[in-house]
């Protein structure tokens, strides 16, 4: 109606380090629970992955804290606050505590991982489940309860973190599998029977995923008119390369083809392709969340 | 007269109206602003929204003055992890620099975008209703320095001050009253198209 003349708007507050960071903690909460899947819960097939899993894990919750770090202005500083001005409504808040206690079980569930005590390792897996979740849960909640923005608002945030973090986990662990068996073992052959269960973990998985992105997108397009601008933004408009054809052809659609056709997923280097496919997929999908969620101006 | 901006507390509840067929667009607000709070180049807490609109000859330019809105229930102040913003028992939206640490939480979850991130002192900062003059007993600057008197501030707990007045007299209205922040800063004669967003999605059922 009205030709702006005059107006101030600001910079992208949230960018491409907090988008590493949730795709650390993505990865990281994937792989601890593969590891958890045969120690917790007795599903023997998937054990020859836990080792592995439980030391990727910790490793990415080492590494991802230090995006944080590098996003806000006062990095020592905000160690220090986080942990002694705790406000309580603040899901932020939460999240130095469980940054804290997560690695801190992965560990101690290690330990006893690797050396043989099943007993403490299943009483460690199972309350690092919850933990886990919570880890990587409370990046989407910290996304959803920014109130403003329309694209995040929305409960099924923390969800759609959950499942694209367990989606890029497996992928993860599939090719990390395949190339520890191939390269790093005397026999130089790929456990099979581990990689197909996985492969089918991930393409179930990447159903839910899919349908949890429909259900968001079809709530938009009905919503107000911020809400059907953002998905208009992600569908047709400067996002829709990177939403719909990198996010979502060719790291879910594609990858979630490939491992239910059994020729497929019989062939390493179709599974291969899924899994790294996948794994740039959410990379992307935590990118145009991120980012597109606020590129919209508000006022 | 039951007064719906009473706090609990007796002290004053401060508040802003603009009344927008008084402001003429001189952007006087804004650069008194940044003289008095020191505000860097490229940001402003508190800024003049300038449109035009209607064809030649029925044509207007309508103004916006924006600032904090110091809202009742600030979304800020829920989301902030470490306590940095805060509100005052006299309602006004402070941030503490010895607690903040630069996360931008807040800058995100605010419907406003009236936050920034100060480029030198990497935190965030905002307008705080020029705090420090209006506790010496002086009115916000850019109250102050408004030539036709367009920003008046004063205690909204007070039915007899102005802005109490001017609020239970005139169709008075506040930005984005859906989102149940309830802002203290009152528009009079607000132009709806002030309040439309710079749009660039069109969307595919739209002719």
């Amino acid at each position: 109606m009205g030709k702006v003349v005059f107006d101030v708007q600001y910079q992208t507050t949230l960018a491409f380090l907090i988008s590493y960071y949730f795709y650390c903690t993505g990865l990281s909460a994937g792989s601890f629970m593969i590891s958890t899947l045969s120690y917790g819960f007795g599903l023997e097939k998937f054990k020859p992955a836990s080792k592995m899993g439980v030391v990727v894990a910790v490793l990415l919750l080492l590494l991802a804290p230090q995006f944080l770090l590098m996003q806000v202005g006062w990095p020592i500083k905000s160690v220090w606050n986080h942990f002694v001005y705790f406000n309580p409504l603040s899901s932020m808040s939460y999240g130095a505590f469980l940054l804290m206690l997560y690695p801190m079980n992965s560990v101690v569930y290690g330990i006893f991982m690797f050396q043989g005590n099943l007993k403490m390792t299943k009483i460690f897996g199972l309350i690092g489940i919850p933990l886990a979740l919570a880890v990587h849960g409370y990046t989407g909640w910290i996304l959803a309860l920014g109130v403003a923005r329309d694209y995040w608002n929305t409960g099924l945030m923390p969800i759609v973190f959950l499942f694209s973090a367990m989606v890029s986990g497996i992928s993860m662990m599939i090719l990390l599998v395949m190339a520890r068996d191939r390269f790093f073992t005397k026999e130089k052959v790929i456990n099979h029977e581990l990689i197909d269960s996985l492969a089918k973990l991930l393409g179930w998985l990447l159903v839910v995923d899919l349908f949890l992105v429909f259900c968001d997108y079809s709530v938009l397009l009905y919503s107000k008119l911020e809400a059907q601008e953002v998905a208009h933004f992600m569908l047709f408009g400067k996002m829709s390369f990177w939403f719909v054809i990198v996010e979502n052809l060719i790291g879910k659609v594609i990858p979630m083809c490939i491992v239910f056709i059994p020729g497929m997923r019989k062939s390493y280097f179709w599974l291969v392709l899924a899994a790294v496919m996948n794994m740039i997929g959410i990379l992307v999908m935590r990118i145009v969340t991120v980012y597109g969620g606020q590129a919209l101006p508000l006022m | 007269m039951s007064n719906p901006h009473k706090t609990k507390s007796d002290l004053p509840r401060w508040g802003m109206v603009i009344d927008l067929d008084r402001c003429v667009g001189c952007h006087t607000c804004e650069v008194v602003c940044k003289i008095e709070n020191d505000v860097p180049l490229g940001i402003w807490r508190s800024w003049v929204k300038e449109i035009e609109k209607g064809t030649y000859p029925d044509v207007i330019r309508a103004f916006r003055p924006t600032l904090c809105n110091h809202c009742e229930n600030p979304i800020c102040v829920k989301v902030c992890p470490v306590n940095a913003a805060w509100q005052r028992e006299d309602g006004i939206v402070m941030l503490d620099p010895h607690l903040c640490v630069g996360c931008r939480y807040c800058m995100s979850a605010c419907p406003y975008e009236v936050r920034y991130v100060h480029p030198t002192k990497g935190m965030i900062d905002k307008c705080d209703f020029c705090s420090t003059r209006v506790d010496a007993g002086l009115q916000p600057s850019c109250v102050e320095a408004c030539p036709s008197s367009a920003r008046i501030f004063g205690d909204l707990n007070d039915s007899k001050s102005e802005v109490a007045k001017l609020i239970a007299t005139k169709a008075a209205s506040t930005l984005k009253p859906e989102i149940g922040t309830a802002p203290r800063v009152y528009y009079i004669g607000l132009d709806v198209a002030t309040l439309e967003i710079k749009r660039e999605v069109k969307l595919i059922w739209e002719k």
